[in-house]
């Protein structure tokens, strides 16, 4: 088994695990999937039809409505939210999207280091919100 | 995060429990950031109403509903005040709330829909419900810190006027409209507004849905986090066509600023607009990425209509002056529902100048507060050919109806409520 450890800054605590779901081209704001379920509704995204309910969720950043975090808080009402955040670089959108999620999350990684690239859909993934530390392992 | 003494007052909870919790979320988003100050705000606008996203609670109050997913608390914090320095008025709504029944809405939702703008206007916010805030005198000035919920008017404020916004979101626009103060980061900050990136317009571009996917190529091409500068083969251009591109900007990407030489108040010059920077990179906008987006969101078919909507973002006066001298004297197809969306003061101004009366009399509606997609499926769910004049509406209707997309502009969008078809010749085309 391949083990990768990368390091971002942390900015919201705790340590989970889980299987990543990584979205090169990010998902559409206000929309882009149905908050009581999680699944993914944009039209042509990699992962329609599958949910990001207690995935590790591996973005570069936001895309499209400033609507983009009321669909994470409405989906951590419902439970239907990820277990952890992960955003190659942090901006206005993710950052209200973290504050209101309120899960472990990692940002700000450097450029040879991208989450997007080095992390692979059905990876387990360690996020360490505190230390900023994660640890990729690919079966 | 370093505070005022005024902002350490709020946090202490000097000055109440509303304000000391907004304040206390954008301290939080603030040091998310990595924001080390907050700046003043003094315009807002806020997305009130109930909406679809809520429901994942007990919509039915919306008190409550406000402190859970709103504020993000489990106990209830009566939203009952706004900074009073801070011009707040409300974004689109679910439902026009002088009807629902030509939506499908349900009295019971519409009357929630209701209470929840009661309560917004109790606490301080000015009842506008439109995604054009600009049209009704809510304008911020160069420079001016502003938050708002509509993506379009992040891009329109920074780029056409000058001012001082971040996409933030809707949770943060209400606890910065309640505490009038955002993170000092982003594009509140004078050195991170310039360019990024140069993209060089290698088309022509003249008409307002050219404008329209002229934005959208730009945003689908801009790296994240990017400033796009844009020069090249713009033609007779005017504050309607760019609003348009700065909305099909915003939607594709997460531009907040957008240059244009020559045309925005940054961007004087292509060395102004960078503002010391170097070009990241510099992308060529050809006219086979116009047509090549322009297929991936229109469909390919002729088929017949039900559905024609116009105004994405709201219209102004003079985009509904031409529908009505369009329609004058025409009827448009008994099974195609027209609306056309726009503001109070410009319904007003339309009814005034019998403009309204012209669109009733071909039997089109103009409706205000909201959007088909805003609205929600029992509006949208039940109509098999939809036509709009906006990328923005397309993008959205491609993830929630399997109805037939089709793009067009204003006059195609009419000529296919009239006949009840979309037909080859009203597609986009050199």
């Amino acid at each position: 088994m391949e083990k990768i450890i990368i390091k971002g800054r942390g900015v919201m605590p705790g340590k989970v695990e889980g299987t990543a779901m990584v979205c090169p081209d990010s998902i559409e704001g206000y929309g882009g999937f149905d908050p009581k379920t999680g699944v993914i509704i944009e039209h042509n995204h990699l992962h329609k039809g599958k949910s990001l309910k207690d995935t590790i969720f591996v973005l570069p950043g936001s895309r499209g409505s400033n609507g983009w975090s009321c669909f994470f808080g409405a989906a951590r009402a419902a439970g239907a939210g990820p277990k952890a955040l992960i955003f190659n670089r942090i901006d206005s959108s993710s950052g209200v999207a973290i504050a209101i999620s309120k899960v472990p999350t990692v940002v700000d990684f450097s450029e040879d280091q991208n989450p997007c690239e080095l992390i692979k859909t059905g990876d387990h993934v360690i996020v360490d919100g505190d230390t900023g530390i994660i640890e990729i392992t690919r079966k | 995060v370093k505070l005022t003494s005024y902002e350490q007052e709020i946090f202490d909870g000097n000055h109440g429990k509303l304000k000391q919790t907004a304040l206390s979320n954008i301290i939080d988003y603030a040091r998310i950031l990595g924001a080390e100050e907050l700046c003043e705000i003094t315009k807002a606008t806020v997305y009130c109403g109930a909406h679809s996203y809520l429901d994942v609670v007990n919509i039915k109050n919306p008190q409550e509903t406000f402190s859970k997913i709103n504020l993000g608390v489990d106990e209830v914090i009566p939203f009952d005040e706004t900074d009073s320095d801070c011009f707040t008025q409300s974004c689109v709504c679910v439902c026009d709330m002088n009807c629902h029944e030509e939506f499908n809405v349900t009295k019971e939702k519409y009357q929630l829909n209701l209470d929840y703008l009661k309560m917004a206007s109790e606490a301080g916010v000015i009842i506008a419900n439109t995604c054009t805030p600009y049209l009704n005198g809510w304008i911020p000035a160069m420079g001016e810190h502003f938050v708002t919920t509509e993506s379009g008017v992040t891009t329109i404020g920074n780029s056409l006027f000058g001012a001082r916004c971040n996409a933030d979101g809707i949770e943060a626009a209400f606890w910065s409209s309640i505490c009038g103060r955002t993170p000092k980061w982003g594009m509140h900050v004078e050195e991170n507004r310039g360019g990024t990136h140069l993209f060089v317009v290698d088309t022509p571009v003249e008409t307002k849905q050219e404008f329209d996917i002229l934005g959208a190529v730009i945003g689908k091409n801009l790296p994240y986090g990017g400033v796009p500068v844009v020069v090249g083969d713009l033609k007779r251009v005017n504050f309607d066509k760019l609003r348009q591109m700065m909305t099909s900007v915003a939607i594709t990407s997460n531009c907040e600023l957008c240059h244009i030489v020559g045309y925005t108040p940054e961007a004087l010059t292509q060395e102004i607009a960078f503002k010391g920077n170097e070009s990241k990179g510099t992308i060529t906008i050809t006219d086979k990425m116009m047509k090549d987006l322009y297929m991936d969101i229109c469909d390919d078919t002729e088929n017949e209509v039900d559905f024609v909507s116009i105004g994405c973002p709201h219209l102004d006066i003079n985009n509904i002056k031409e529908i009505a001298e369009y329609l004058k004297d025409k009827k448009i197809c008994g099974k195609v529902h027209l609306g056309l969306w726009t503001s109070y003061p410009i319904k007003h101004m339309a009814e005034v100048n019998g403009y309204l009366e012209t669109i009733e009399s071909a039997g089109g509606y103009i409706f205000t507060d909201s959007c088909p997609p805003t609205i929600g499926p029992e509006y949208i769910g039940k109509y098999h050919g939809m036509v709009f004049d906006s990328y923005k509406m397309c993008k959205n209707l491609r993830n929630k109806s399997k109805a037939d997309i089709y793009f067009g502009d204003v006059k195609a969008c009419l000529d296919a409520a009239i006949s009840g078809k979309w037909e080859v010749d009203h597609r986009w085309k050199k």
